[in-house]
């Protein structure tokens, strides 16, 4: 650091060559081609050409006015609630555990390894597992709950709308809190640990330590955490699609086996579909910016603040 | 106090009860895959769900075999695959993530934004354009085109941002300024250790993801040595009236068999932790 | 900032030299000589195994086979062979097997211009056609908008009604197919005086509405299409009430098909006995023989079955072999094509796949689409008691039409057969069910109604 005043900006655009390339390379084009087809007369299988509509949001009003797609976008936000509230809480819940000095649970490494589990199967596997278990006239669960005394004739499940959208809900939950745990508790072992024991020995009890000292450093992760769920959620396709296919009576279509039945269930509506993705990016993008707005951000401010440390150090060297 | 300690104890029995059944609910469908492994087709077509194994593992095994499944050249070309990317999607996002946080650039912002941006399209209709091009480059039956693409992960960028923001401590950085390490070696060397939890946490969901991964592989890959373990469990589905389940199962018990391995490799990472405490108060 | 530019100005030209790299790998691949490999698309391993038995008997044949399998259950099939249809070059498939479910797509829907008429293929259709004594309906499904013939089948899937011997006798005191038939049909009245007999003495007469779905898609004058929009067959509206009726009175086990419950009827293992199933041959072999809960005579429900002519005519299923347009290797290709689809002699395909000898004797037995390999071939099962089930399913296969089949019949029966559980259910009423149905199709596939 013999230099004056060295400019380290560059390492920034150096940096972010590799990624920058991977995506020109790969995902540009198909980007820049779903959002062209949009506004095309697009369809049809194995078509190249295609021209510009003279409306050129023509499949927008279409989709707009589709009430297929209308119930599909309530559709995943019923889903996703049902299935994002209960898992961050458990994954914050767990967290708090595991984490938490004081309870020391034994065998802990076990259980963060089988909680994770459910997520190393394929969608597939688990959606079939579920369709079985579900089964009518017979079927693991209607004979459950006739040994237990609960129904008197089997069930049909599969035609029930809410027990079907509550089985994708589960199965999405079930699936995902381990992996929310395991990534908010990397975040905590990221804290460091002699802020939990300077807490102990003042005499914290767990739930401070866990609201006042580990709630407020996770927040990044959280936030995290809140947006890459909601992304996720909000683009629901295997389950759903595996489960029953969207069934019965489109009450477990969510928006994105909407938009893949519109691309390829027949008619190839690829300018639609193409649509259709577009809307629902723009509704996850509002949707995500509130949720930053929400949680605004303290790091960005301490960011900015070990910038400004920085600049000091910076000068206080320079002045060496 | 001794108060806490009773009510500490109490805690303590709830979380046991609570983790061991949530244990007991993660291991049942992996039972149910094993034991289904070693049933017959049509015992798997009369009950599909069964809590005790019965003697076809070997049949299953048979049929396995006899059918295009070649276990090998699955688990290399998977292991390739799976590795490859999540090496490339490791690395590079902290990089990229590094990036975004030691350094004050003008585009740094926009930069963030527009990753932000990506993770949020709707992969269902930019598929098409993926294949067209690999099709049309003639990127078909390579590995390749499943393992680059991974360098741009967007929502790892975004994690290894979000966790270098609430751990990196900028001093770090100028103190390795000050002994005159480059800034390439200073993250090589001194920034990618502090990032082993979260390298772990995001490497083995890459991993299982990729692992996992059957539909593009499925498009792009038509001849068998580049098959992957999920293309060829696939393979056994075939035809609905066709299908034999009791070695799709030993199939999927055996795609699954790797994950476990390195699941257990890694996870002590996020089970042990990395001591950090020096590194930011 | 001019750091910046060159950096931007680097990345760019690695980005095209990258991309002019494959270009040029591209173009030196399409100049490649004549060559000596085959691409076959397929599904199952059924086709690919053909090839093999075809070049064990022609040594001089001096092709290589090169096989993509994809399945169809996962749903990339259709997309990855569309793909590699539009693409082109070396790795573009010569031969490609179709579905029935989706095989108009590529002989007469949007990708029938891929599709090579046999003719050019060096095949002598016409004479071929008439010599093998062809199943109709292939031919009808298989022939292009300017009725020439680029797809056909090996296996004849006419559909029969396969029933329970033991439950005939005890409702009607006999179990011969010719009396049988008198009872379950013609026409579903009929069958429906049927399933009061049986259902008095407590059997079902089917297992679920996925039964006489295919039947009532299959004997209906008109597709799901007519003149661009969407119609709905009296024949396929009345399904609603069949389906009703079924529900209420209690006919069958309400089972859905291909679920634990509907194979469990195959053994008597359901609410209630279950006296048949519709269906053509390859669902005894494939399905029912499995599921029978035994395998010898005596042995759960195995050898207790017999077929008889459905109450109303049908197919389901079948594979569709045909060849691109764009193969450099046709007559290759023609021969391969010609000796599964055309050929009746006792060396041609079919009469192997008929006989159960493919892979040397004792293999499964199959109706083909061939009458003529069908008359000389041996059809006795166990399974059926000793019956010889060609008997039935030769005239079924004529009876069977395949013009009321469309491209989007896949997706349409989805939607369709889920409005009519729900009518059935007694989730919704009649007209609602049709009119969300209606809804559906244009929603989806951007087909109005008539």
């Amino acid at each position: 650091m013999r230099k004056k005043g060295i400019n380290y900006a560059k390492y920034g655009y150096y940096f972010s060559i590799p990624f920058v390339l991977a995506y020109l390379i790969f995902s540009l084009y198909p980007t820049i081609y779903t959002v062209i087809i949009g506004f095309t007369d697009l369809r049809g299988l194995g078509r190249t050409t295609f021209t510009f509509l003279d409306d050129p949001f023509e499949n927008f009003k279409l989709i707009l006015a589709n009430d297929t797609f209308k119930k599909s976008v309530v559709n995943t936000a019923v889903i996703w609630i049902m299935n994002f509230i209960p898992q961050i809480l458990l994954a914050l819940l767990l967290t708090a555990w595991f984490t938490n000095r004081r309870f020391k649970v034994k065998g802990q490494g076990i259980f963060k390894v089988l909680i994770y589990m459910p997520n190393i199967i394929t969608a597939a596997t688990i959606a079939i597992l579920f369709n079985s278990l579900f089964g009518y006239p017979k079927g693991p669960v209607n004979d459950l709950l006739m040994t237990l005394g609960i129904l008197d004739a089997p069930a049909n499940f599969h035609m029930q709308e809410w027990t079907s959208k509550g089985v994708v809900a589960f199965i999405q939950f079930w699936m995902w809190y381990g992996n929310s745990m395991i990534v908010l508790i990397a975040g905590v072992l990221g804290i460091s640990p002699t802020l939990f024991e300077a807490a102990e020995v003042d005499g914290a009890t767990p739930t401070q330590i866990f609201f006042k000292i580990t709630l407020p450093r996770l927040k990044t992760i959280l936030l995290y955490v809140l947006i890459t769920s909601m992304v996720g959620g909000l683009q629901m396709y295997d389950i759903p699609k595996l489960y029953l296919w969207g069934g019965p009576d489109n009450a477990t279509l969510t928006a994105n086996v909407f938009i893949h039945n519109q691309a390829f269930s027949g008619s190839y509506l690829y300018n639609r579909a193409a649509a259709a993705s577009m809307l629902m990016f723009l509704i996850i993008v509002v949707l995500s910016i509130a949720m930053f707005y929400l949680m605004r951000d303290r790091g960005e401010q301490k960011l900015r603040r070990q910038e400004r440390a920085r600049v000091r150090a910076l000068k206080r060297e320079a002045s060496v | 106090m001794k108060s806490l300690k009773t009510s500490t104890n109490i805690t303590k029995t709830i979380i046991y009860v609570v983790c061991i059944f949530l244990s007991i609910l993660s291991i049942f469908p992996f039972w149910l895959m094993f034991v289904n492994a070693t049933r017959s087709t049509y015992q798997i077509q009369q009950n599909s769900v069964a809590l005790f194994p019965s003697t076809f593992l070997l049949n299953n095994w048979k049929i396995l075999n006899g059918k295009s499944f070649n276990a090998a050249v699955g688990f290399m070309n998977s292991m390739l695959v799976s590795s490859g990317a999540t090496l490339c999607a490791v690395y590079f996002s902290s990089l990229t993530a590094y990036a975004l946080v030691a350094y004050t650039w003008k585009l740094r912002q926009p930069f963030f934004s527009f990753i932000l941006a990506i993770m949020m399209i709707p992969a269902q209709v930019s598929g098409i354009g993926f294949y067209q091009m690999m099709y049309r480059i003639g990127w078909t039956n390579s590995l390749w085109p499943l393992i680059l693409p991974s360098i741009a992960a967007p929502a790892m960028v975004f994690f290894m941002r979000q966790y270098l923001m609430a751990t990196l401590s900028l001093d770090i950085v100028n103190s390795a300024r000050i002994d005159g390490a480059g800034e390439f070696y200073t993250f090589n060397r001194i920034i990618l250790p502090i990032m082993k939890p979260a390298m772990a946490t995001q490497a083995i969901f890459t991993f299982v993801l990729n692992w996992n991964n059957l539909f593009i592989p499925m498009i792009i890959l038509t001849r068998r040595e580049k098959y992957t373990m999920p293309i060829m469990v696939s393979l056994l589905r075939g035809d609905i009236y066709k299908t034999e389940y009791g070695s799709v199962y030993l199939g999927l018990a055996l795609t699954v068999l790797p994950l476990f391995v390195v699941y257990f490799l890694l996870s002590k990472y996020i089970i042990a932790g990395v001591a950090l405490g020096a590194l930011k108060e | 900032m001019k750091r910046n530019m060159r950096i931007i100005v680097s990345m760019l030209l690695i980005v095209c030299m990258s991309l002019s790299l494959f270009a040029a790998g591209q173009t030196e691949a399409a100049k490649a000589p004549a060559r000596k490999v085959i691409n076959l698309w397929s599904f199952t391993d059924e086709v690919p195994k053909m090839l093999e038995k075809y070049k064990a008997l022609n040594p001089d044949f001096d092709y290589e086979i090169n096989t993509t399998i994809i399945a169809t259950t996962d749903g990339a099939y259709q997309p990855a062979l569309d793909q590699a249809l539009a693409s082109g070059g070396n790795d573009a498939p010569d031969i490609y097997c179709a579905e029935s479910a989706f095989v108009l797509k590529y002989t007469q829907g949007d990708a029938a211009h891929f599709a090579a008429p046999y003719k050019s293929l060096g095949i002598d259709v016409d004479k071929k056609l008439k010599e093998a004594d062809i199943a109709p309906y292939t031919v009808d499904i298989g022939s292009n908008s300017k009725g020439e013939l680029v797809g056909l089948g090996y296996q004849a899937t006419g559909g029969a009604f396969i029933y329970r011997r033991s439950i005939a006798k005890d409702v009607w005191g006999t179990d011969d197919p010719a009396v049988i038939k008198t009872k379950v049909g013609p026409g579903w009245e009929k069958f429906f005086q049927a399933a009061e007999d049986l259902r008095k003495k407590n059997y079902a007469i089917i297992s679920g509405d996925g039964d006489i779905w295919h039947a009532i898609e299959g004997s209906s004058p008109k597709g799901w299409i007519v003149d661009g929009k969407l119609f709905v067959d009296k024949t396929r509206e009345d399904f609603l009430d069949i389906a009703k009726t079924m529900v209420d009175k209690g006919y069958h086990n309400d089972t859905r098909d291909w679920t634990d419950a509907w194979f469990a009827d195959m053994k008597d293992a359901g609410v209630k006995k279950v006296f048949g199933f519709f269906g053509p041959a390859w669902l005894i072999n494939y399905v029912m023989a499995g599921n029978s809960g035994g395998t010898k005579p005596g042995e759960g429900t195995y050898g207790d079955w017999a077929v008889c002519e459905p109450p109303v005519g049908f197919f389901w299923g079948g594979t569709w072999v045909i060849a691109n347009n764009n193969s450099p290797v046709k007559d290759a290709v023609g021969k391969i094509i010609e000796w599964i689809t055309l050929d009746s002699s006792n060396t041609g395909l079919q009469y192997f796949w008929a006989n159960g000898t493919l892979n040397g004797p004792g293999g499964t037995k199959d109706t083909v689409a061939s009458g003529t390999v069908m008359k000389k071939s041996d059809g006795t099962l166990a399974f059926l008691g000793g019956q010889d089930m060609f008997d039935v399913f030769v005239p079924a296969g004529a009876f069977a039409t395949g013009k009321n089949k469309t491209q989007y019949d896949e997706t349409i029966n989805i939607y369709w057969r889920d409005q009519v559980r729900s009518y059935s259910a007694g989730n919704k009423g009649r007209a609602a069910a049709l009119a969300d149905f209606k809804k559906q199709v244009a929603d989806n596939l951007a087909i109005s109604a008539h």
